[in-house]
């Protein structure tokens, strides 16, 4: 009888807990953050917002604060330092930069400065006026010498700290950053470059506190509160669990928050994500929900689904000094070959849009080069381009290629394997599919010594076309090897003569400033990209956020639909709301 | 104080006051044993530091090139690996990994943050602790019970029920039952949260003094911290306690049946003692010896469970942490984490032992 009582006490408890907060009384919302008055500074350690009386199962029930879950980690929230997608999201929050995005579109608009800024006419010197009022979260002033101290560890400590933005950001472009007076702000470049206000509008040109940030030392994890001069202010920060936004008392900006918090959840599986928004946990999931997990979302009538159509895209490399894709013949009957509608319709179910040239649509110059050149699929083609390297259904082209089989996700064996038998369906090709994981994959097929063929997918820095081709063709180009590094060339060698005209195309458009004119230059670099097929475009795909019904954006800017993300996929938080439920 | 020297206080005071009156009071040959045991648990401990250092090494993978991607230019990935000692020499590289064993700081992680591995387990493992000891405790309650139960019905409906249930609930995948319990409680019913360890809002309310966020909670006060712990932790505890239930409940089961066939069983059964109090006072505690053995045992599929589990749940655990930091070739925190772990199993299997000759008073050693 003993034994059973304690087992009867011990269900009790159980249940008991279930029913505690299955039918506990609607939670208290959380006590607004402490405001500072705008004459005071908030305290060093913000005091936690008063506990809710009772637990809380869904988003709902706290009507000033919402929560958003992402499966992206935090590698660095240091400005000189941080390179990833969720690492800048945090500080386009919690921080501006001189000038910005217009929220929901890739366009520029002033920040901190007062205009967009003057250029001198060799293009080489950038002067900015900031305006007047500036002050980071804890009451220290923004003026010029105090910023363009913290830019420059960009150039100073940048490129010690482990995640080197620097060395892709700043370094390559910048030569000194200077504050003549305390209002002005003045950027010389090494070289003059046509991109440089879309560089200047990225995370790394932020304002950085200098009391949490000093000029010596990469801060990768500051202790919270975490200020800049944004709307708002990092107040609490558990690893891998939540990272808690209250408003920026002292911001005078237009972006003012609608909310009083915003806790951004971590989730190690995008799966438990899924679920978490259905139940209602979450308010909004954000990054990267799989097409079936969105198929799923979509047939819940309580949630919204935003379709943002940015520029993530896929791709083949072909290592173009290795055999038998050193042979112009053998590309171009690949890239002839390929039905990329198949692939979106039968892998993706229409959630990825067929792309057929290097730079996606909506950007500057982009084109339908592939599609124009090679009309895949077209196999008769195809087989013609083989036959002329004397290759035949007796003598068939063996190739390899290479995948990360988790890195972009499980669908990526899938869409590989339809790339194996569209090529197969020539007759005249024969592929093997190797997989490799993606520490050692990066490396070998990046090198250009290791693999002939894989896949590579990509993400701009800056929303310009000059990200999506530069990379690919300059300095060993990701592996595509059609120019080979050579000591005191920024480029790197062409291969051959094609290898030189869009060199020499590319680096006439990376200077270019009249927007016409660049964008006929992009045109003709993508014509020459898809006849040297420097890699083999394949599709764009759109992010997806998904929120409950009761959240919405800003309906006075771009794109409320999608929580005012634009295609540089930046999250303001300062545009949502939440209708009480 | 760190959250994890508390727990190491919390745990290793009364760990340390067990041992010292098993000491003081057991046998010479327990001392000795006890003594034997802790001596070949450190050469244990360092071989498999050793293995897991040279086998990661031997890896095919990269932590800088994956870290930076397509991104990372040669140049930048070389003056990484510099920067973290990555292209020091092996032997340079393992001189320096055992010193961070010994002094138990571990080292930093080689991605991400490149944070200390102390702080990051000073986060992560009060996390796992805060799961398997209630998923133990409800495999035990569960398992034990159960099996003593079947062991009293045998060959009746009730039986066959039990027995059923523990081969299928010890067969059934981690991340399927859990994703059953989530569709179920969380989205379906919405009875029970599905993530996490606390809700988002009132965590943000939450003190933490050991990382352990129910006992936080009950030091702080803080008793909606608590019950939102409480309810955060039933389906991950339910998902991996019942799943180990099931070869406890097996186990029990066939230790009480052969010890109701015992002559002493048999003589107080002629006593006219009653069946439940034979089977729950008599046959259960002499049955419990071999189970106990079992508890040592399970420590390290608990461990594996609770990788899985934690994933499920985005429980921010050691397993997680685990997996995590293997696809990104994170040296220094996988062999810290596994150093950890075996540490745990070979001190809980030392307890284990220790413990049977507190129970069992004619194991001599």
């Amino acid at each position: 009888m003993k034994h059973q009582k304690w087992f009867v006490l011990a269900s009790v408890v159980l249940v008991a807990s279930v029913l505690l907060g299955a039918c506990g009384p609607a939670p208290t919302p959380t006590a607004a953050p402490t405001q500072a008055p705008a004459t005071q500074a908030p305290a060093a350690t913000q005091a936690p917002a008063a506990a809710p009386t009772a637990a809380a199962t869904t988003a709902a029930s706290n009507p000033d604060t919402i929560i958003i879950g992402t499966t992206d980690k935090v590698a660095s929230l240091d400005s000189a330092d941080a390179y990833a997608i969720r690492d800048w999201e945090v500080l386009y929050n919690i921080s501006e930069g001189l000038i910005r995005w217009v929220p929901g579109t890739t366009n520029l608009e002033p920040g901190l400065a007062t205009d967009l800024g003057t250029i001198s006419p060799d293009g080489l010197t950038y002067t900015f006026t900031l305006k007047d009022g500036i002050k980071f979260g804890d009451g220290t002033p923004l003026t010029a010498t105090v910023y363009a101290a913290q830019l420059n560890r960009l150039l100073t400590i940048g490129p010690k700290c482990p995640n080197d933005v620097a060395d892709s950001l700043a370094v390559p472009y910048v030569q000194s950053i200077t504050a003549p007076d305390d209002k002005t702000i003045v950027f010389k470049l090494k070289s003059k470059i046509a991109f440089f206000p879309q560089i200047l509008a990225g995370a790394p040109y932020v304002a950085s506190d200098p009391n949490i940030f000093k000029a010596d030392a990469c801060n990768l994890f500051p202790t919270a509160p975490i200020y800049g001069v944004g709307p708002w202010y990092v107040s609490q920060y558990n690893p891998d669990e939540q990272m808690v936004f209250e408003p920026n008392p002292y911001y005078t900006g237009d972006m003012k928050p609608q909310v009083k918090q915003v806790i951004v959840r971590f989730f190690s599986d995008p799966n438990t994500m899924a679920l978490a928004v259905q139940s209602g946990e979450i308010d909004v999931a954000w990054r990267l929900l799989s097409p079936d997990q969105l198929t799923q979302l979509k047939n819940v009538s309580s949630l919204k689904i935003g379709t943002i159509n940015g520029g993530r895209i896929q791709f083949l490399v072909l290592n173009h000094t290795m055999k038998p894709f050193d042979d112009p013949n053998v590309d171009k009957a690949i890239a002839s070959a390929i039905d990329r509608n198949a692939i979106a319709d039968t892998v993706y179910g229409g959630q990825v849009s067929p792309l057929y040239s290097q730079v996606p649509p909506g950007f500057l110059g982009a084109s339908q080069s592939f599609d124009t050149m090679y009309s895949a699929p077209n196999l008769d083609q195809a087989k013609k381009y083989l036959e002329a390297s004397g290759y035949s259904a007796t003598n068939p082209l063996k190739i390899e290629m290479w995948y990360p089989p988790e890195h972009y996700g499980a669908s990526t064996a899938a869409w590989m394997q339809v790339i194996k038998t569209q090529l197969e369906a020539t007759g005249e090709i024969q592929v093997t599919l190797q997989a490799q994981e993606w520490s050692t994959y990066v490396p070998a097929l990046t090198g250009g010594k290791a693999y002939g063929a894989g896949v590579l997918g990509w993400f701009f820095d800056y929303p310009d076309p000059s990200n999506y081709l530069d990379p690919f063709v300059y300095n060993r180009g990701e592996g595509t090897n059609v120019t080979i590094p050579a000591t005191g060339s920024d480029t790197g060698t062409p291969i051959n003569d094609k290898a030189k005209q869009l060199v020499a195309l590319l680096q006439q458009a990376d200077t270019e400033t009249d927007q016409t004119k660049r964008a006929e230059l992009y045109k003709q670099a993508q014509d020459i990209y898809a006849d040297l097929v420097v890699t083999v475009p394949i599709f764009f795909s759109a992010e997806h956020v998904v929120y409950q019904n009761y959240i919405s954006g800003m309906s006075s800017i771009a794109s409320p639909d999608t929580l005012n993300i634009g295609p540089n996929i930046l999250f303001n938080y300062s545009v949502l709301s939440k209708k009480s439920q | 104080m760190s959250p994890i020297a508390i727990i190491a206080l919390i745990i290793g005071i009364p760990s340390l006051l067990l041992l010292a009156y098993v000491f003081v009071r057991g046998s010479t040959g327990l001392r000795r044993y006890i003594l034997t045991r802790i001596v070949l648990t450190l050469p244990m401990i360092f071989i498999l530091a050793t293995m897991v250092f040279f086998i990661l090494r031997i890896l095919p993978g990269d932590p800088v090139s994956s870290a930076l991607g397509p991104k990372g230019t040669p140049e930048m990935i070389q003056s990484i690996r510099t920067q973290l000692g990555l292209n020091d020499p092996l032997i340079v590289q393992y001189g320096r990994f055992l010193w961070s064993m010994v002094t138990l700081r571990f080292g930093n992680s080689l991605v991400g943050g490149h944070r200390p591995i102390v702080d990051e387990m000073s986060e992560r493992f009060p996390a796992t602790l805060e799961l398997i000891v209630p998923a133990s405790i409800l495999a035990l309650l569960v398992g034990v019970y159960g099996g003593a139960l079947a062991a009293a019905k045998r060959k009746r409906a009730l039986d066959f029920s039990l027995r059923i249930y523990s081969v299928v609930i010890y067969s059934l995948p981690i991340f399927w039952f859990g994703l059953v319990l989530q569709l179920f409680f969380g989205v379906r019913l919405r009875w029970l949260p599905i993530s996490g360890r606390i809700d988002a809002v009132i965590g943000t309310s939450l003190k933490t003094i050991t990382n352990i966020y129910s006992l936080d909670a009950l030091l702080t006060g803080n008793w909606p911290a608590f019950f939102s712990v409480l309810q955060h932790l039933i389906l991950p505890t339910l998902t991996l306690g019942l799943i180990l239930s099931g070869v406890f409940v097996r186990m029990t089961r066939i230790n009480v049946i052969e010890t109701m066939q015992a002559d002493y069983i048999a003589a107080a059964r002629a006593r006219g003692i009653r069946e439940r109090v034979l089977i729950y006072g008599h046959a259960l505690k002499n049955a419990m010896i071999p189970v106990i053995t079992l508890i040592g045992l399970q420590v390290a599929i608990l461990l594996a469970g609770a990788v899985l589990t934690e994933t499920v749940f985005s429980w921010p655990g050691m397993g997680s942490y685990l997996v995590e930091r293997i696809s990104a070739r994170d040296y220094t925190a996988v062999q810290s984490v596994i150093t950890v772990f075996a540490m745990l199993v070979a001190l809980i299997s030392l307890a284990v032992d220790v413990i049977y000759s507190l129970v069992d008073p004619r194991v001599r050693y």
